[in-house]
Parts: structure tokens; sequence; C-alpha cells
């Protein structure tokens, strides 16, 4: 399995009576072949390579590891983050068990372990099984920096998603059909909610490579999904919600879904001074 | 072809009205196809002893099913003369299956099918099961008539795994529709090798799953025994119907709005901009029969 630049990862061969039966690699077209139709997600990442392997014990359901290099820890958290709904860390820089089914992140990996089916005997092999792959991965990655953004307060954690492609936008919260926010890879976007309950609030923010793109994305959301804003800091939409946005430097900021002007431009306002003390924290440059 | 801009705020001032832009029907032989202002029937049917204690379908089960969705469909007393309206004895008949590993069609939805093509006349040589071989299968490749059938199930990159997106293997190069999280999927239908030749649309609801994480988009815990068929001449209608009881359930299971990730935005193109059917619930007459607990719609 691969790592760093040309090294492997070492997958055990045998884990709690399984044995591994060979491994299959994959590039970028193959992934079609391996996982018809789930690709996508995973192009959408930079996705680099996969290695994956069966495990089989007579009587006991096979177990697949997947470890794809996505070829970087933000990738990697970022594809992660996708379909997390529990904050755990039995493996890696995080991961998330459920129904035999392990999956984790760390460094430039993110790494699958299913099994067919759960046993008492097969959950233990697959949490083995993440732990042995996790400690074969030397280092841990970097998360992105935009993430250091996010207001604590009544953040939910496990909504955190991380994406570089706009349709994972509206996987979280539909705005629109077009991408009038001008999200792409070199964008970095997060989106998370606060609160509980049916109708949280979600915070989106998203980093431009530059001045421009920012104005050009505020322009495109205003003229085409907030005309009213002009001249205000926060519109109440149909649904009886608020939504507020701001910008600053190369950082767009929305508010969506809030119950109130005032709990929209709180959390606008808290985006602010996360970002004054960001930059207080950063390096100077000449 | 539009592009306009669908937002957020569209929706909410009116759900209905882009989706009921433009139902007109391509797919459905002509006796079939809702007439002008009329609504494409939907059928739902559930039974609670479907699944046996190991979660299998019972065959018998499904065969009553079925006959009784048909037949209601088309308004039939008995599912025989409901079948011989949609297949005829010098049919050539393709069913377009789904064999994803994790939810395949199950074999004893398939084995039911095939029975009643063959009861209303058609030849056994004259029928053929397939997934990802029909393109090369003599049968489907001098097909006169294609019953679709699969599970639903979201799906990755499209949203959800419909009736529409079963015909992707029919095209050379399916990775070429998936642009735009498969937004136009539907032209699919309009291959010459499928446009006009559907009769019958079966999206199977025995054992949903509406949750997907991992490479595999598949977990236990986002599967729930719902035991039920949705059937229709109208692929759109269908779809839409199974992703709206998709919505609620996730609704109910994560107790918050929870979007299909990504939306299904090519069910809802399939109306609004290919015409393919009608995805808008106003123009969709829902006919549920059988079991009614936690039906969801």
């Amino acid at each position: 399995m691969t790592q760093g630049h040309q090294r492997s990862v070492v997958a055990p061969a045998e884990i709690n009576g399984w044995k591994a039966t060979g491994e299959r690699k994959y590039r970028k077209r193959q992934l079609y072949d391996y996982i018809d139709g789930g690709a996508e997600l995973y192009l959408s990442y930079g996705f680099n390579s996969l290695a994956s392997r069966d495990y089989t014990r007579p009587g006991q359901p096979d177990i697949t590891l997947d470890c794809f290099d996505m070829g970087s820890s933000h990738n990697a958290f970022g594809v992660f983050s996708q379909s997390r709904e529990k904050i755990e860390k039995d493996a890696g820089q995080g991961s998330e068990y459920a129904s035999g089914q392990m999956i984790f992140w760390k460094d430039r990996y993110y790494v699958s372990i299913m099994s067919q089916k759960e046993t008492a005997e097969s959950k233990r092999a697959v949490f083995a099984l993440a732990r042995s792959v996790a400690d074969a991965i030397p280092n841990e990655g970097p998360l992105p920096a935009i993430l250091n953004l996010l207001p604590k307060g009544e953040l939910a954690p496990e909504s955190v998603r991380y994406f570089r492609h706009h349709v994972w936008l509206n996987s979280h919260y539909y705005i629109s059909d077009q991408n009038i926010l001008r999200i792409n890879e070199k964008t970095d976007a997060v989106l998370a909610k606060y609160g509980r309950g049916l109708r949280r609030t979600v915070l989106l923010l998203i980093e431009y490579p530059d001045d421009t793109e920012v104005r050009l994305a505020r322009e495109d959301f205003t003229e085409r999904y907030l005309p009213e804003i002009v001249g205000r800091r926060a519109v109440r939409i149909e649904d009886g919600t608020w939504t507020a946005c701001d910008s600053n430097g190369r950082v767009f900021v929305a508010v969506f879904n809030a119950s109130t002007e005032q709990a929209a431009l709180r959390l606008i306002d808290a985006v602010r001074k996360m970002m004054i003390k960001s930059q207080k924290q950063e390096p100077e440059h000449e | 072809m539009s592009n306009r801009t669908h937002t957020r705020r569209d929706f909410l001032k009116n759900a209905a009205a882009s989706a009921a832009a433009g139902a007109l029907f391509l797919n459905a032989p002509e006796e079939l196809a809702p007439q002008a202002g009329a609504k494409s029937r939907v059928i739902l049917i559930r039974n609670r002893n479907l699944l046996d204690a190991g979660g299998a379908p019972r065959k018998e089960v499904v065969r009553q099913m079925l006959d009784d969705a048909v037949a209601s469909l088309l308004g039939e007393k008995e599912p025989l003369t409901a079948w011989r309206r949609l297949v005829k004895p010098s049919d050539v008949v393709g069913v377009k299956t789904n064999e994803w590993s994790y939810l395949r069609t199950p074999v004893e939805v398939e084995d039911a099918i095939k029975r009643r093509i063959m009861d209303a006349g058609v030849p056994a040589g004259n029928i053929s099961i397939s997934d990802r071989g029909v393109r090369g299968d003599d049968i489907f490749e001098k097909a006169t008539a294609l019953v679709n059938v699969r599970p639903m199930r979201t799906h990755h990159w499209a949203g959800v795994g419909s009736l529409i997106k079963n015909y992707i293997v029919f095209s050379r190069l399916p990775f070429t529709h998936h642009g735009d999280s498969c937004a136009d999927l539907a032209e699919i239908w309009s291959f010459p090798e499928i446009r006009g030749k559907t009769r019958l649309n079966i999206l199977v609801m025995f054992t949903p799953l509406f949750h997907g994480i991992g490479p595999h988009h598949f977990n236990r815990t986002y599967v729930w025994p719902y035991q039920g068929l949705l059937v229709g001449t109208d692929p759109v209608a269908v779809d839409s119907t199974g992703v709206r009881i998709l919505l609620a359930k996730r609704r109910r299971y994560f107790r918050e709005d929870r979007p299909l990730s990504p939306p299904p935005k090519h069910v809802f193109l399939a109306d609004t901009r290919h015409h393919l059917g009608t995805a808008d619930p106003n123009r969709i007459e829902l006919v549920k029969l059988g079991w009614k607990d936690d039906v969801l719609i």
C-alpha cells in the first residue's frame, strides 16, 4: 500500500485469524471499475491512488481494507468529513464506526475497513486492523487552516464539512443548482452547523485565492440569491429564517437558517473576531 | 434546454412550479402516457410480511404485490389483463435490472416480472434480464419493450440510484454523464435503443438505503425494512416519489432536515429540462395499497 512518495503502508498479512488474500491497486480511471458510482467523491477531493485488499477467515465474514491516498491531509480530512455523524478517535486522526465498518483518516490517507457482516469477532478484527494500519502511517497531517475560523460556541463538531467542489455545498445546505459562489479546487470551503434541533444555523466560510474572486463571488451571491442584502447586514427569507453575509479579505462568510437577525449577526461577528485572532497568530511576512 | 438558476428561495416561493414546467412523456407507449392535464399514476404497495426472519423476500408475497400494483396502475381487475396491455406476444423484452452487490434487485422480483411477461405470451427466448451486459446482449439490441427495475438507494454522486440512472449502462461511456452530479442523466433516455420502449418502471423499496458512508456507500445501519414497491409508467414520477420517502426517512432518523448528498438534481431536471416525466407531487396521483404503518408519504 502506497505511502510517502514511494514507501508502502504496511497492512498486516494476518489479523485475529483473518488472512490477506492479495492486493489490488487503482489509479484515477480505474477507480470507476472498483467503486462504480462512488468514484466521483474521491476524484473531487484530489484522489491519487487506492490500495485494496481482502481478509478472509473460515466461518467469518470477509473484511475489505481500502486505503486511499488522497494526496494531502486536507483532502483526506475533507472526504472523511463528508459523512461524519459523530466524533470518535479509535484510529488515526479521526474515525467513525458503524455496523461492521470503520473509516478513519490520518495524514493524507483515508481508510475504510468493512466487514461484510458484523460479528463480535469481526468487530474486534476491524478495530485491530484499523489501529495496525494507522500505526503504519508515521505522521499526522495538518487540518485545513480555514477550520480555525469557525467560532466554537454552539458548534456541532460532527457537522463540519470541508470541500473544494460546489456539489458538496448543496449536499449539506442547498442554495442553488448553479455554482454561484464560484467554489472550485482553488477555494477552501467549510460548512458547519450551530445549535441543536430540527433547524440549526448553518455557517459557510469560503477562502478564495485572491480579492477579485471573493468580490465576484459576493456579487454573484447577492445578485442571484440575496438581492435584498444591499445596504443591510441580514435578510429574512421566505421560510422565516435569516440569512446574512460578509466578506473579509479573501474570505466570504454566510450564515443561513438563523432563527433571528441577532443570531445571524452574532455568528457573523464571531467569525470576524476569529479572523482577527487568526491574523494576529500568523507570522509576519516582508 | 434551460440553464436558469434554481435557488433554495425559488423552491421556497413555489416548490411545485419549477417541477411542473415540462411534464411531457416521451418514454411510455402512447396509450399508457397521461393525457394533457392528467396526472402520472404511481402505485406504492407494501406488505408487512414481505421479508422473512432472515430478511429475504418471500417470493409468493413479491408476486402478489407486483400483480396488485400492475393491475391497479392500469385500472384492471386481473393482473394478466394489465400485463397484456404492457407487452404483446410479439415483443422482445429487455428487463433492465441492477446488480449492485450490496443492494441488488432481488431475484424474486426479477422472476416475478419474467413470469408475468411469459404469461402475457412472450416466449422465454425473447426475454433477457441484464444489468451491465445490456450492450451486446442480443435481446436488448433488438428489444421492442423494456422493463426497468432497481432498488432505491442513496448515491455518492447522483444523490440517488434512480430508475432514470439505471439506464446509464446503455451509454458507451457512462462516466461522460457524471458531470454536474449526473444532472443530465435523463438525456440517455433519448437514445434510439431506449426511447419510447419502457413499458414499466419498478422501484424496489424492500430495504432502501437512505444514507451512505465509506467508499462503497453502504452500511446496514442505513437500510430499513420498508417492504414496498413503487410502480409506474412515468420513471420521473416514480423516482420523485422514492426520493420523497428517502427524505422523510432521513428527517426522521437524523432529526433534522438533511438533504440528500448530493441533491438528486437529475430527477428534477428530468422533468424541467428533459421533459421525461413529472417530478411534481401535485401532478402525481399516488395510490397507496397495503401496509400503512410508517409509510412516510
